[in-house]
């Protein structure tokens, strides 16, 4: 079994306050830590369960700047064989030109998979899309939103995804296919600084990515970036218990969480 | 790694499960940990997770096994294994990339500052070089975060020179070692002994017992006095220095923690601080200071609790014992104290204070 | 393929002249994210044809402009490697469309990144807003804290669309819509649905759940807690707690969210009775929209609620019981 986890370098942004500038062109993300993709451990950790139990090995890749040489000996910390980084300077938003990218990539590079799983997203751009574009691009059977892996054997996976409201569906999938992993599918290993120390004696194989640009697309372009509109604290409710009510229920019905 | 020749010479006599908060009331057995090590015998994977990280086990030793030390070394494997409770990899991997096990914002580490009604400088821009060092949860928690405020003014008041680092300042690691993560409590306390080196810093006075103990103990000899807030309040009070004009009248039972009492030996400066507010009337727990009873909330388990326990927890026993005794008010100079306390005492109707407080109260 | 007339301008690639609107539709229930993407469709201002799977009520039939029926089971049109084959046949007998839409959810994400892929579309997901006069689409960037106004490129462009964002814009246009039938396509055996998993009811983990109701010290005593599993039950949530709660073994340990319980973040985190201590706070404060109720206008949660009462959590809950039901 021979399996790819693609997994990426993101911002740590959640207590930070981000600011636009360079006139809306960038966000300043100077002063902000980085950190491995949230989803990508899943990944990786759901990838490293399946080739200690059936054999084989998990290569990690990661598309980004040097730096993201972290991820990938974190991965390696976590039992991928070796990690590859595709590395490119400048951040490429657009979903479909990383998938192309990373396509191309495969393909020069003859590199052996039987499954490549990927995070449901990247908490940086949330596109959620690399990893279906690229199973399209390769012609292989996808799904996302992947909660659990029942079954993984040569030629077949079983699966369940996640829907909406708890509910779930089970899914067959041939061999070769790509997968997207949700968070929660399994409780990530923890990786010590010095099991990460540790993994710095594997090589990490650094391609450029200018290397495999042909035909690289860009379909959509990045305006500017701006604020959201301003919230402010908490909207407080007032009035009666009754109005109240009806508004939460508004609320909670446009959070899509009742109907 | 573990000293093999202190484990040997322990004689199983139980004095440290004797002393310890967590036996009899969890299944945690220190004298029976120590005892499975020196067999080399699997120890079950949630029990070393109970550790408070008290020290009693180790003040009482009579043959220097530091089981404390024991049940880090245990805690380490299981470190490097990568299964350790989700709860403590999630505060190690804050902290790995926050320098705090909040995961709060590292630039919002200085944000008490603003909030703390004197001028602050940074420590660099000080004459005595002399820094004043928060603990995580008074960084960030709005409840602690009047502590650092409170020191500073009362320095200020007291014509007492500091400066502090902001945002350069990363966790002291107290906790991290005692998780077990040895190699994250390494990178902390090389960030932080360079910082102090860079601006030459001279002096730490620490606002948690907790960083008092790393930098004073864990650090190695970086040429530094560290001290705790409470020895330096205590001394300005018997210079003069700092004089109150208010009464507190009321009666207040005065709660060691485990760090600043068992594990450094500082039991006296905070009770002369105490007997210096004029109408404080001082009480003592009868489990007070090396026999304080432990209030939980340190050896990492602020991010791990124990499933199944007898009885009551430590913070309401403190709180019902307070109670009986006819104390107002539990007065403490820990923040894991203070907030392992305050919620049993809320319950028995029972108010907790940092002795800062109370200061702050009578200035 | 042969058989079916073809629009002209379908060959030429050219036309553009509607928005075709992939519908959401799941064990026969046309979802009502649907209409957040009608809204948009009608925001392009292009003739808006929904693409359903036969045999399914798709809301009320004059929400589009027109509908094409696939001829395949609802669980074949919702796979990825089926709905490029019926999006390429709707090319084929349409031309191509401006925009192909599609919902903001598991199976939205799913098939808009595959066809983006197979068809080589543009594509943005998670779009909440939408600019007529500048052509640009707004796509949350690292939670929300920014957006980012991205432009297609020529062509027909695919996108998710955020659930809430464009429904108020799904107009009816009046008459009902007219009904086109597709020409069947080979489904592909690559991907099978093999069934439905409901929750299971025995273990609670209440990190896997979208929407929880969590009760804190505030609601007085334990005596209360069997109203709230009701209130939980018709609001379809998961019943959570503060520390305080567990400690006192109100509800089991499982339900704890905290430091040193679960850290959860889910659709909704509707706290009642809950103060906010910095340990609970660091348990949730991830979720993406937290309502609190409490009777102290100064608790800590407040600052980290999204919307806020300040009242009495229990007579609330009376109340919204009794709205539910009645």
């Amino acid at each position: 079994m021979n399996l790819l986890v693609f997994t990426k370098r993101v911002p740590a942004t959640q207590e930070e306050e981000l600011r636009i500038v360079d006139d809306g062109r960038r966000v300043d993300l100077s002063k902000v830590p980085f950190k491995v993709n949230d989803w990508d451990n899943y990944a990786v950790e759901a990838a490293v369960s399946i080739v200690e139990k059936a054999g084989g090995d998990v290569t990690a890749i990661s598309l980004g700047d040097a730096e993201s040489d972290d991820v990938l000996r974190r991965a390696i910390a976590m039992g991928a064989k070796d990690g590859f980084l595709v590395e490119s300077s400048d951040a490429i938003n657009d979903p479909m030109a990383r998938a192309c990218l990373l396509y191309n990539f495969l393909k020069k590079e003859a590199v052996p998979f039987d499954a490549i799983f990927t995070g449901v997203q990247s908490e940086d751009d949330q596109f959620a899309s690399v990893g279906g574009i690229l199973a399209a691009k390769l012609g292989l059977p996808f799904a996302s939103m992947v909660i659990g892996i029942e079954a993984f054997e040569a030629g077949r996976a079983v699966i369940r995804r996640e829907l909406e409201g708890g509910l779930q569906e089970r899914v067959k999938l041939a061999l070769p296919c790509v997968l997207g992993i949700q968070s929660g599918i399994n409780e990530p290993r923890y990786v010590s600084i010095m099991g990460i120390k540790k993994a710095s004696k594997v090589e990490r194989k650094v391609f450029k990515a200018g290397t495999y640009r042909e035909g690289v697309p860009g379909m959509i372009d990045l305006v500017r970036w701006v604020y959201p509109a301003k919230k402010g604290g908490a909207v407080m409710l007032q009035g009666e218990a009754d109005g109240v009510c009806k508004e939460l229920l508004g609320i909670l019905k446009e959070k899509g969480v009742y109907q | 790694m573990e000293d093999s020749s202190r484990l040997l010479t322990c004689i199983q006599c139980g004095r440290c499960t004797g002393s310890c908060p967590e036996a009899g009331r969890t299944a945690f057995n220190i004298r029976m940990m120590v005892r499975k090590r020196q067999f080399q015998r699997d120890i079950e994977a949630a029990i070393p997770w109970y550790c408070t990280s008290c020290g009693a086990c180790t003040l009482r030793c009579p043959r220097d096994v530091k089981p404390s030390e024991v049940v880090i070394d245990v805690r380490s494997a299981f470190v490097e294994d990568g299964r350790i409770p989700v709860t403590v990899q999630k505060a190690l991997e804050n902290t790995y990339v926050q320098k705090n096990p909040w995961g709060r914002s590292r630039a919002k580490r200085g944000a008490w500052v603003e909030k703390a009604g004197v001028e602050i400088p940074h420590v660099g821009e000080t004459a005595s070089k002399r820094l004043l060092f928060t603990c995580c949860i008074q960084a960030y928690d709005p409840r602690c975060m009047v502590i650092p405020a409170n020191v500073a003014a009362l320095f200020s008041r007291a014509g007492y020179e500091f400066g502090v680092l902001g945002e350069e300042e990363a966790c002291c690691g107290n906790e991290i070692r005692r998780i077990g993560e040895t190699g994250l409590f390494d990178e902390l306390r090389e960030e932080n002994a360079e910082v102090l080196k860079e601006y030459g810093v001279r002096e730490v006075v620490a606002l948690s017992p907790h960083c008092m103990n790393a930098l004073r103990k864990e650090y190695g000899d970086l040429g530094i006095k560290v001290s705790h807030y409470t020895e330096v309040l205590a001394r300005l009070i018997g210079e003069g220095a700092l004089k109150f004009e208010g009464r507190y009248d009321h009666k207040v039972a005065y709660h060691d923690p485990c760090f600043l009492g068992k594990q450094n030996g500082v039991f006296e400066e905070p009770r002369s601080i105490l007997r210096s507010v004029e109408g404080l009337e001082l009480l003592e727990f009868a489990r007070s200071r090396e026999t304080s009873l432990c209030c939980e909330g340190g050896g990492g388990r602020m991010f791990f609790e124990v499933e199944e326990t007898k009885g009551p927890r430590n913070s309401e026993v403190r709180a019902a014992d307070a109670a009986q005794m006819g104390a107002e008010i539990i007065a403490t100079a820990c923040p894991f104290c203070l907030m392992t306390l305050e919620d049993a005492a809320k319950e028995k109707g029972q108010i907790v204070k940092d002795l800062s407080e109370i200061l702050m109260e009578v200035l | 393929m042969q058989g079916a007339s073809r629009h002209p301008e379908g060959e030429r690639g050219v036309s553009m002249s509607y928005a075709l609107v992939v519908a959401e539709v799941r064990r026969g229930f046309f979802e009502e994210r649907n209409l957040d993407t009608i809204g948009l469709a009608r925001l392009l201002g292009k003739e808006v044809k929904l693409l359903a799977p036969a045999g399914v009520a798709c809301g009320s039939d004059d929400l589009s402009d027109a509908v094409i029926r696939a001829q395949v089971q609802e669980t074949d049109f919702l796979s990825p490697l089926n709905m490029v084959r019926i999006i390429q046949k709707v090319i084929d007998t349409a031309g191509r469309p401006e925009a192909v839409l599609f919902t903001g959810s598991s199976s939205g994400i799913e098939l808009a990144s595959y066809a983006a892929g197979a068809l080589n579309l543009p594509l943005i997901t998670d779009v909440s807003g939408y600019d007529p006069e500048k052509g640009v689409f707004l796509k949350s960037y690292y939670s929300d804290k920014i957006f980012g106004e991205f432009k297609p490129r020529e062509g027909t462009f695919a996108a998710t669309v955020r659930s809430g964002s464009f429904k108020e814009q799904a107009v009816s246009k009046g008459a009902p819509a007219a009904e086109t039938v597709l020409d069947a396509v080979e489904t592909d055996p690559g991907r099978s649905f093999v069934e439905y998993v409901e929750e299971e009811k025995g273990a609670i983990d209440i990190t896997k759940a979208d929407f929880l109701l969590s009760v804190g010290r505030g609601i007085g005593s334990k005596d209360e807690i069997p109203a709230y599993e009701e209130l939980a039950d018709l609001l379809k949530a998961v019943l959570s707690a503060s520390r305080p709660v567990i400690d006192k073994a109100w509800l089991p340990k499982p339900r704890q969210v905290g430091t040193s319980g679960k850290t959860v973040k889910p659709k909704v985190y509707f706290a009642m009775g809950i103060s906010g201590a910095f340990q609970h706070i660091a348990g949730m404060k991830d979720s993406e929209c937290i309502i609190a109720i409490n009777k102290d206008p100064e608790a800590p949660i407040f600052q980290y609620a999204h919307y806020g009462f300040v009242g009495d959590a229990n007579k609330l809950r009376d109340k919204m019981k009794d709205v539910l039901k009645g």
